[in-house]
């Protein structure tokens, strides 16, 4: 055995590989239960690529069929009921996990020198997965499918000039059909794969700058580190066990918990449903996108705009930050943004999930007013951010020297 | 724990909004029923829903079809051969048919000016699911109410006291009594109302009746029975492997509950060398 | 703290919880490994009945099974006699004409011709009495059986049973 892994080594070398980047690699020993994330949402990337390649093959990606074709999965493939909702709820599961490791690393000050460009990665993973979300929540081909799939492409006529075209481009034709969903299919199937390949490049920038920490120092290597293995791969593994608990619990029990009634009427051209809703991984960024009404003509591109700086700002984020100190922990000031901001993105959902024209308290507070206002605060937390920090008006108290 | 502590106040202001939420559509919620299927451990009255089967075979089938379901499978719910055989008959089909009904699309358009839904889906296909579609079956005017309706509107108009009394008895969820009039001048002038359907108007005159169908078991048929049970029907219909997810479900959970423990133990025996 | 950890490793509840989730692992690809299986509707194709009361003396219907065409015979007793006459003759393919009928006078045939899978032309067609195989010539008997042509072994009889006296059943059941 030794023989054949000398070998091997000698012109490929595995075994330097996994030791250096995986069972010796030095991982800082404080990491907390938040940390779990990154892997958790790798584990679920493998899920949606296993039950998707298998959904795949029973799938029909024709407007006449699609829809049959799926409901052919839940009642006639074996164990194609299990696929689906594994796929379904794991689109769910795939945001919280995602969204709790973006939200870890602005907590702890993870953006910052050295990790920008590990940061930046990160988002653009995020991107490429609501591109890969949103354009799977079109191929059951129900209402919201459609819908959902006319709203969002509709979004691209707001550019100036060439927007009409570009939406007439991306559908194959004059509305959205049975072209628009063909494309999607192939994309759907295709995106995934190269996110695995920027995932790579995302690990590859986190073993080339070392994991941050709940302290957010830099560590010493052997007095604050430890083996990722075996304290990590079970620490991972134990938090796998847990979130696979909440999954599973959904998938066998709760399966349309975080699904639209709407989604299990046919696809109709012809008619809209009363209260279309994104799905709640986007409904921040669209209560974002509605907000913005008060522009006149200008709203729509304005709107657009705001929506995608909602996310893109976050590649700003390293340089909007100069504080000395990294981990929010430390950090009196920049701690309470933070959660002001995490309970501003829930009420955003929460404005996004409801109909345009509701309003609180029989009409004394419109949702519109509380989405404009909840959208001040989201771009606030920036602005505030880097005033407190670039105008030193935050004190950071003492931050230990080692772990 | 202060980070858990501030987590638990956020889900709980927003689980308060709603109650003070008012949105601008005012269709009232269907009432919740009980249904054998409900919850984790609940299981399919199969009982009730052979006999729903009989009732959506009967009545329902008369307009709907109930396409991604085959006759054959009604065997599920303990139909015998010759009995899925009788039943595919009636509708002229054959047992190894899909459920589509005796109306064609063309047809149904020129009786009813839509095409009745096709109801393979339909209790997961509206918000509020099984109860939503008891509530429609339930949600016509019964004969006291539509004598309220003739007595107020003998007259042709509406009072302040008479509107308050129609909004409460209809569930018209209005401040504006030009509205109530205009809805019962509607309802007088033969249209079917309905007090859980979006809108109160529908295509589909009331449907269901008391003592419509006889059950060969002696089941009484009223309408309250007879669409609880072709409800529970429907509800199979819409997802026929909901025992066998369920069922699977408390396997793989035992088993990923009894693993993680295990992590957990293993987690502490690994981690003690460093705490 | 190495060896410590080395002790772990050989530790009985480190064992049981490799163990443990090893198999759970190897479990959940079951349910995809399933998913290749003929699915319920598929299933539901693997036999075909037919109500073979009405099929008079002579008459010979085609019904799909798994997609593909059978021939059903009633047959005359002329077409018996000379797939009968047919038993002492030298075949190429030899077989008793009462090895391949349930009921003399019904014959069930795969309608697909050993030769290169065209499906022959109905009864009366060839000589013999039989199918004739438009694309290379093959003549098959009022058995089935083939007589002339390049085709190499009979027509095949599918398995069948009846489940009352006028319906028969064509293929076994799965699943």
């Amino acid at each position: 055995m030794s023989k054949i892994m000398e070998w091997i080594d000698a012109r490929l070398p595995v075994t330097e590989l996994i030791k250096s980047q995986a069972t010796e690699y030095p991982t800082p020993k404080n990491l907390n239960y938040w940390w779990n994330f990154g892997s958790l949402a790798l584990m679920v990337l493998i899920i949606m690529i296993a039950t998707g390649l298998f959904l795949a093959m029973h799938y029909k990606p024709d407007a006449l069929l699609a829809f049959n074709s799926v409901e052919h999965i839940m009642r006639d493939v074996n164990y194609g009921w299990l696929l689906r909702y594994m796929h379904a709820n794991g689109a769910t599961f795939f945001f919280i996990a995602v969204y709790i490791h973006i939200l870890r690393g602005m907590y702890y000050g993870s953006y910052r020198a050295p990790r920008e460009i590990l940061w930046w990665i990160g988002i653009v993973i995020f991107f490429m997965l609501m591109g890969t979300a949103f354009m799977g929540y079109v191929l059951p081909w129900g209402q919201m499918s459609y819908w959902g799939a006319a709203v969002i492409t509709n979004l691209m006529s707001a550019i100036p000039v060439v927007g009409e075209d570009l939406v007439v481009w991306i559908w194959g034709g004059f509305s959205v059909a049975d072209p628009t969903l063909n494309r999607f299919f192939v994309l759907h199937f295709l995106l995934p794969l190269l996110v695995v390949g920027v995932v790579v490049v995302h690990l590859w920038a986190l073993h080339a700058v070392h994991s941050n920490n709940p302290v957010g120092i830099d560590v010493h290597e052997g007095k604050d580190t430890l083996p990722f293995h075996p304290y990590f791969t079970i620490k991972d593994l134990y938090g796998m066990g847990v979130f696979l608990i909440i999954y599973c619990y959904f998938v066998f029990f709760a399966p349309n918990a975080f699904l639209e009634a709407d989604n299990y009427i046919p696809a109709d051209p012809m008619k809209t449903p009363a209260h279309i809703v994104p799905e709640w991984y986007f409904l921040p960024f669209y209560a974002i996108l509605r907000s913005i009404d008060f522009l006149g003509a200008f709203s729509k591109l304005a709107g657009v705009i705001a929506m995608v700086a909602s996310i893109a700002i976050l590649f700003i984020l390293p340089f909007l930050d100069r504080s000395p100190v990294r981990s929010f922990r430390y950090r009196p000031l920049s701690k309470q943004l933070f959660w002001l901001f995490v309970v501003n993105a829930i009420i955003l959902g929460w404005v996004g999930y409801n109909p345009p024209d509701a309003s609180l308290f029989h009409g004394a507070i419109p949702l519109i007013l509380i989405g404009r206002t909840c959208t001040a605060i989201y771009f606030g937390y920036f602005v505030l951010l880097w005033l407190i920090t670039a105008l030193n008006i935050e004190k950071p108290r003492p931050v230990p020297k080692s772990l | 724990m202060r980070l858990i502590k501030t987590i638990m106040a956020v889900c709980f202001a927003v689980g308060m909004v709603p109650a003070v939420l008012h949105a601008s559509s005012g269709t009232p919620i269907p009432p919740a029923q009980k249904w054998s299927q409900d919850g984790i451990f609940g299981s399919l009255d199969k009982a009730a829903a052979k006999r729903g089967a009989q009732v959506a075979v009967e009545v329902c089938m008369a307009c709907h079809s109930i396409s991604l379901v085959k006759f054959d499978q009604l065997r599920q719910l303990g139909f015998t051969e010759a009995e899925v055989k009788s039943l595919a008959e009636v509708q002229g089909r054959t047992k190894t048919d899909r459920m589509n009904g005796a109306l064609d699309e063309t047809s149904a358009k020129d009786a009813f000016g839509v095409v009745p839904p096709d109801l393979s889906l339909i209790t997961k296909a509206r918000k509020g699911y099984e109860d939503y579609t008891y509530a429609i079956l339930n949600g016509y005017l019964s004969d006291a109410e539509r004598e309220l309706v003739n007595k107020v509107m003998a007259d042709g108009s509406v009072s302040d006291q008479e509107a308050l009394e129609l909004q409460s008895a209809l569930l018209i969820n209005t401040h504006d009594k030009d509205h109530v009039k205009a809805t019962l001048e509607r309802l007088i002038g033969g249209a079917s109302f309905n007090k859980y359907f979006p809108g109160n108007f529908l295509a589909m005159p009331q449907p269901l009746n008391n003592g419509q169908v006889s059950y060969t078991d002696g089941t009484e048929n009223s309408l309250k029975q007879l669409s609880h049970d072709v409800v529970t029907f429907l509800s199979w219909a819409a997802e026929p492997t909901v025992a066998e997810r369920k069922s699977l479900g408390f396997w793989v959970l035992g088993y990923l509950f009894i693993l993680t423990v295990l992590l957990y133990a293993v987690k502490r025996r690994i981690w003690a060398a460093v705490h | 703290m190495a060896i410590e950890v080395e002790e772990n490793r050989r530790d009985f509840l480190i064992l049981t919880t490799s163990a443990f989730g090893v198999a759970g692992v190897a479990a959940a690809a079951w349910p995809f490994i399933r998913s290749w299986s003929p699915s319920a509707d598929v299933l539901a194709q693997a036999t075909t009945e037919v109500d073979i009361s009405t099929l008079q003396k002579g008459q010979m219907i085609t019904v799909p099974w798994q997609g593909k065409p059978v021939f059903i015979l009633h047959r005359t007793p002329e077409m018996i006699a000379m797939a009968l006459k047919g038993d002492g003759e030298s075949l190429p393919d030899p077989a008793k004409d009462a090895d391949r009928v349930k009921r003399p006078e019904l014959l069930v045939l795969l309608a697909i011709c050993t030769h290169l899978g065209c499906v022959p032309q109905p009864i009366g067609t060839g000589s013999y009495g039989g199918f004739l195989c438009p694309c290379h010539g093959s003549h098959y008997d009022t058995s089935g059986r083939i007589r002339q042509g390049p085709a190499p072994r009979n027509l095949e009889v599918p398995y069948y049973d009846f489940k009352n006296p006028t319906t028969l059943v064509i293929g076994k059941a799965l699943g």
